[in-house]
């Protein structure tokens, strides 16, 4: 049995600490996803809780022969998405100093790093679609493959490489521009 | 009762433990026992830590906490990490010049939940004091159950009121056993609260 | 045209990939206020299927190598399922480590001797670990009193320590806090106590 699937069994028989190991396990992973898809911490914060929260009461909804990561990230790529919904009156500007924030250390950080690259990156990535957006990241960054993808999104996957491919067009056009100022 | 009291009191020799930090170091590398990924993580964060200013030992114990727990190596690189932020969020709240247990003692605060807001509003109530024992006292009694809003007011206020370091670890102990006798832990916390003396004087005390 | 691939082929598009794999830090109190909001929750309700959950799928478990990547946050969840491998019982307890660590003064604090206590009668062994011994169950061992406590008394610089007990009882050996000591948050290995030596006088 997967640590997944034990810690359920746990959690579902009484013993709410062990969603404290299933929450550890996958915080990061979805904590990067939320910031990279909304932009900012603050969102991104609210929706790794809500989503771990409502990860929590659908607990017995899961099936063990689901992966448990995917069936997170479903409920991590909607509460992403009804977010952003919700604010998309007030876009948020990702600025050098959230970077430095975020940017946790990576042994492979050179010492001139100063968030700039991080910066542009996430800059760019909040001026796609958040359709293309989401699709660029459940594939370059999460590493699904397009089944996984369409699994988790609803979408068919001849339309989702078609998001990725659009995205990265939209990306590659943005970064040539940068360059050349 | 003499011949039991010298036999106390050899005792107590013998067990006087000499912990020489730099005797039983003999050069051995306390990280040697991770896996090479988890390793080559902390000593990334050891470094920065250094290269920063923070206090590098914190993240070494903790890897040596969890090593001696036997915790798996990715759980460790990840704690240590997330020590790693709490000590530089700790440092942005408390100031360049906060000493070390504060720093940690921030560190561990801010871990349990404190608010950023709470731990400012303590440094500014003044005194010029370190603040490490309300710190220490506030994540004691959020691990407990007290709600972190109740806890940090309620030591906010009493050292704004010159509450004594004993008067505060006092009633963290009385707080908790309170909580094990089965009270509610805010419950316990607000009336305990309100028999720790205040040791301004009048003049002093706050609005 | 195949997607088995998982980097994208573009050097500008891998380097866009590689800037965005970074991991992020959210506030550190976020996982705390988390479980906070998890434990106010009433507990998830149980299938209702018949037995048929209970019944479990085949074993995957992520291997050490795959643990790894994701704690370094170097790769997504679906490279992470790629490297899974199939084995039954837990991976190996990783061994004790055998020596303190070497700590840095900044100052030279005052160093006091504190005693520190546990009432354990029924254990057969207890130790205390810390951060001033590297955790080591073996640096500092406790002795007996008659009356089923447990002392040792330790030289210590002033101010904040955490440490713990290493138990060895009837079910095997376990780490616990200081029951009247002050708590420190527990951060992923289990609760453990703060003492703050040379602290303690009013005001």
């Amino acid at each position: 049995m997967t640590d997944d699937a034990a810690d359920v069994r746990r959690v579902l028989s009484g013993d709410v600490d062990a969603y404290a190991a299933l929450v550890d396990r996958y915080y990061e992973q979805c904590a990067r996803y939320a910031v990279r898809m909304l932009g900012n911490r603050d969102d991104a914060e609210d929706a790794l809780q809500a989503t771990f929260l409502r990860a929590y009461r659908a607990l017995g909804k899961y099936q063990e022969r689901d992966k448990f990561s995917a069936w997170l990230y479903r409920i991590l790529v909607n509460q992403c998405r009804s977010l952003a919904a919700r604010r998309s009156q007030r876009e948020r500007v990702f600025v050098r100093e959230e970077a430095l924030l975020l940017n946790a250390t990576d042994e492979r950080a050179s010492p001139g790093w100063s968030g700039e690259d991080e910066e542009f990156v996430q800059r760019v990535l909040s001026e796609l679609d958040p359709l293309l957006r989401e699709a660029f990241l459940l594939k370059y960054i999460e590493e699904l493959s397009y089944e996984e993808m369409s699994a988790l999104t609803g979408v068919g996957v001849s339309a989702l490489k078609m998001r990725v491919k659009r995205a990265s067009d939209r990306l590659r056009e943005r970064w040539e521009r940068i360059k050349h100022d | 009762m003499s011949g039991h009291g010298i036999r106390r009191g050899i005792a107590t020799l013998v067990t006087l433990a000499v912990i020489a930090p730099t005797l039983s170091a003999q050069g051995n590398d306390p990280l040697a026992k991770l896996d090479s990924a988890s390793r080559r993580v902390v000593q990334a964060l050891i470094d920065s830590a250094k290269t920063e200013g923070l206090p590098d030992q914190p993240l070494v114990s903790k890897a040596q906490e969890g090593v001696s727990k036997h915790a798996a190596g990715p759980l460790i690189a990840r704690v240590v990490r997330t020590v790693f932020l709490s000590l530089r969020e700790a440092r942005a709240v408390l100031g360049e010049r906060a000493n070390r247990d504060e720093l940690t003692a921030g560190a561990a605060a801010l871990q349990a939940g404190i608010p950023a807001t709470a731990i400012i509003d303590l440094r500014q109530a003044g005194h010029g004091k370190s603040i490490t024992v309300p710190l220490v006292v506030m994540a004691d009694l959020v691990s407990r159950g007290v709600p972190r809003d109740t806890a940090s007011r309620a030591i906010l206020q009493l050292w704004m009121q010159g509450a004594g370091e004993a008067d505060l670890m006092g009633l963290s102990q009385s707080v908790g056993q309170d909580i094990l006798s089965g009270a509610a832990p805010a419950d316990a916390l607000l009336s305990r609260a309100r028999k720790v003396p205040i040791r301004l004087p009048p003049a002093k005390v706050p609005e | 045209m195949t997607e088995s691939d998982l980097a994208p082929r573009d050097p500008d598009i891998e380097w866009i990939a590689r800037e965005a794999k970074r991991p992020v830090a959210l506030s550190t109190g976020l996982r705390a206020r988390i479980m906070d909001a998890v434990r106010a929750t009433p507990l998830p309700a149980r299938p209702r299927r018949g037995l048929g959950w209970l019944v479990s799928p085949r074993p995957l478990a992520l291997s050490p190598l795959g643990t790894s990547l994701l704690a370094a946050g170097l790769v997504g969840i679906g490279v992470l399922v790629g490297l899974a491998v199939t084995h039954d019982g837990e991976s190996p307890a990783a061994p004790v480590p055998t020596v303190a660590s070497a700590t840095t003064h900044q100052d030279a604090p005052s160093v006091l001797v504190h005693e520190f206590v546990l009432q354990a009668p029924n254990a057969a062994h207890v130790s205390l670990v810390g951060d001033f011994n590297g955790w080591n169950a073996a640096a500092t061992p406790m002795t007996r009193t008659d009356d089923g406590k447990w002392i040792v008394k330790v030289p210590l610089p002033a101010g904040r320590h955490v440490y713990a007990f290493e138990v060895d009882g009837a079910g095997g050996t376990k780490f616990m806090p200081d029951p009247d000591g002050l708590r420190a948050p527990d951060d992923g290995f289990g609760p453990s106590s703060v003492v703050l030596v040379g602290q303690g006088s009013s005001t």
